[in-house]
């Protein structure tokens, strides 16, 4: 699905991503796990082509994501804030989302109908734009825009970050069971050991932009990761 | 205490966004700010010698006195529509250890700073100190100004507490325009005399000075009816505006153009649902009036003046590109992030910008043409600058607005908000207004302004009909920054 060759990204001479190789392949979910700084968000925005590499290229089923737009097609991501037209209601958004991915009203409204435990009744018909949300609320749109594209790809920035228990829990369960279903490849990153490990097949630990531990998940991985964050 | 509070405030002024913009904006919008305040001090001076001249052998203090109170009252509607209430200042300290009664002095303390504040003393102070004490002795003239201020002092913490009160309940807004509307409406009639109590009142406050106690109880207990009103109202949730329920809108007939259409509907919503983009179209309605001034019987006999004339049809066609254009990309900063990561490419995206300037250009344009019942004349000059703008200045446009990097906030009010202005902007005004004035007004003085208007409409119509092309280019252009405006927007 993706591979990264040799890529690096400095700002004024620091070194943010420095990655020399790195494969996914199709149906996976990848975790990616380091402390702030360690250069989570710049390679996802690196692969969203959102900034320009010093050096290398990301290939998304074999196509340069910096020269082609066709990775567009099947990729969905929420990074932050920055992926939500605020002004809209969150209805219009998801129109509009599903507009792109030529869903028609009927099509995004059945689609929505699944998330109505998710949205626990207070984005849906909330009389309220987007930028009125809280900030938990917000990310639920965002999450739920990315999944309504059925996407091949789905890119989510510290998902559980914002959320509250229940609703981290819900997403858990989505994201164990959505790609069994569709082979749907996923890259997420997380400060939540437990839940990274819970979802994910293969965590990548990543420090000062290199990327040092590649495991695949297993029991002891926890415990693994717990360790190395130890102070 | 309040005092650290008030450095915090400047430092707040000077390392805000705002503040961040380029050398050259700030030393105009200096020099523009130096501008208006010698004005108005230079009016002030003035202002006995330009009464005599006006009103030779009469009292000009008496008449002088009979302007105070219009200008208080002018005073209160440009304090209605520009003072903001500084609400917001204030949360970063309510969790912390300062007393409730400090907060509402600095409050009211950080109200004062505003240009309105000191407007009445640069205009006042001048004609009191000279002709007033002349004509009445010093103490008359400090008893007016210290009057003055009190004055001025009440009308700022009246409006805050109007707009306050406004804000929790619509009633407030509704009253208040009753009672403005009602005074200028008898004022108007002569039914009463704003101008005649003024100089009464006036004239008699310098004839005994002790009468500026009146002011000043009354500007005494402004603030202390703010004060008390603030203090017991400093809760978040209540200063916000109890929220309208929103609701989602469909554009059925926008449904039709597919993507396209999908991207101007969100544009539309931008501009309806935006405080600054909002302010840009009503400016832009405001602006289609502007030909009442131009488009007269003494510029419309005199062939020579269509050369002049151009400016107008120019301006006014093109208002909207002009005016919204400046910005285009800048305006979906805050989540241009996203824009680019979904499934909307950037030939698209482009389509749609030019999609949106024609359909927007030709509503003016089409407006607009009532003009044209004054005489055919105008029409023809308008369809020249119509093609134009839609034609080249569109492309121009878009073309200049890769190269903004600044981000927009959209929920800022617009009234002398430099953000997201660079050189860019400069430049932009320069280019959309006098490449095409170069081309005209040759043609328009040495052959006739209708070859003028035949060229310029030409150009116009050929390159729009090379839109399809301008889009590949401006797609390159547009993929060539596209890196440099999204790190630009994400710097909020």
């Amino acid at each position: 699905m993706i591979t990264i060759t040799d890529i690096t990204k400095s700002y004024n001479g620091n070194t943010v991503v420095n990655i020399p190789q790195l494969e996914i392949a199709t149906g996976e979910i990848v975790g990616l796990v380091g402390n702030n700084g360690a250069g989570k968000t710049t390679l996802f925005r690196l692969m969203l082509d959102l900034i320009r590499a010093d050096k290398g290229q990301i290939l998304s089923k074999e196509k340069n994501v910096a020269a082609s737009e066709d990775w567009k097609n099947y990729t969905a991501a929420y990074l932050d804030e920055g992926f939500l037209i605020n002004y809209l209601t969150p209805e219009e958004y998801f129109y509009f989302v599903g507009k792109l991915h030529q869903l028609s009203r009927v099509d995004v409204d059945e689609f929505l109908q699944r998330f109505e435990a998710f949205f626990d009744g207070s984005i849906l018909n909330s009389g309220k734009y987007i930028r009125d949300l809280s900030k938990g609320n917000q990310f639920k749109v965002g999450i739920a825009a990315c999944l309504l594209q059925k996407p091949e790809l789905l890119i989510l920035d510290e998902p559980f970050a914002n959320l509250d228990p229940s609703s981290q829990m819900r997403l858990i369960k989505m994201l164990k069971e959505l790609p069994a279903q569709s082979r749907m490849t996923v890259f997420i990153s997380s400060h939540d050991l437990n839940h990274v490990t819970e979802v994910c097949h293969r965590i990548l630990l990543m420090e000062k932009g290199r990327i040092i531990k590649d495991i695949d998940t297993t029991a002891d991985t926890l415990q693994e990761l717990e360790m190395y964050f130890e102070v | 205490m309040i005092l650290t509070l008030l450095s915090h405030q400047w430092k707040s002024f000077w390392r805000g966004r705002n503040a961040a913009r380029s050398l050259a904006t700030q030393i105009f919008i200096g020099l523009l700010i130096a501008y208006l305040m010698a004005s108005i001090l230079f009016a002030g001076l003035a202002t006995g010698h330009i009464l005599n001249k006006a009103f030779p052998g009469q009292d000009t203090v008496r008449i002088f006195c009979g302007f105070v109170l219009y200008y208080f009252f002018i005073d209160i509607l440009l304090r209605f529509a520009m003072q903001e209430l500084p609400v917001l200042t204030i949360v970063p300290y309510l969790g912390q250890n300062i007393r409730r009664r400090q907060m509402v002095s600095f409050l009211n303390i950080r109200s004062l700073f505003h240009f309105l504040n000191l407007m009445p003393l640069l205009f006042f102070a001048p004609f009191a100190c000279t002709d007033m004490a002349v004509h009445s002795g010093k103490l008359a003239a400090a008893a007016f100004i210290t009057a003055i201020v009190f004055i001025m002092l009440f009308n700022n913490f009246l409006i805050l507490y109007v707009k306050r009160r406004t804000i929790i309940n619509v009633w407030w807004l509704v009253g208040f325009a009753v009672v403005m509307i009602g005074i200028m409406t008898l004022d108007f009639f002569h039914i009463i005399s704003l101008s005649g109590w003024s100089s009464k009142l006036f004239v008699a406050l310098l004839a005994k000075p002790i009468l500026a106690i009146v002011p000043v109880v009354l500007g005494l207990a402004a603030w202390f009816n703010n004060y008390r009103f603030l203090l017991t109202n400093l809760y978040l949730d209540e200063g916000a505006r109890s929220e309208k329920e929103k609701s989602s809108r469909e554009y059925s007939w926008l449904q039709q153009l597919g993507l396209t259409g999908e991207l101007i509907a969100l544009e539309i919503k931008l501009m309806l649902r935006n405080k600054r983009p909002k302010y840009i179209v009503r400016l832009s309605a405001l602006f289609m009036f502007y030909g009442f001034v131009f488009y007269n019987k003494h510029y419309l006999s005199d062939q020579s003046m269509y050369i002049i004339l151009f400016f107008p049809a120019l301006f006014l066609t093109g208002i909207f590109i002009m005016n919204y254009g400046q910005f285009l990309f800048a305006w979906h900063s805050s989540f241009f992030d996203g824009l680019m990561a979904s499934n909307i490419s950037i030939p698209a995206f482009i389509r749609s910008k030019f999609m949106l300037y024609n359909a927007i250009s030709t509503t003016i344009f089409i407006i607009t043409s009532f003009y044209g019942l004054i005489t055919w004349k105008i029409l023809v000059i308008q369809a020249a600058g119509f093609l134009y703008n839609i034609g080249v200045n569109s492309v121009i446009s878009i073309y200049l607005a890769t190269f903004s990097y600044k981000a927009i906030d959209l929920s800022r009010s617009a009234t002398f908000n430099y953000q997201g202005i660079g050189t860019v902007q400069w430049v932009y005004a320069l280019i959309i207004i006098l490449v095409p004035y170069a081309i005209y007004y040759p043609l328009a003085k040495f052959v006739s302004p209708w070859a003028a208007c035949a060229v310029i409409g030409g150009l116009g119509l050929i390159s729009l009909l090379m839109q399809s092309y301008w889009v590949e280019v401006l797609t390159r252009e547009f993929q060539r920054r596209k890196y440099l405006m999204l790190a630009g927007f994400r710097e909020k």
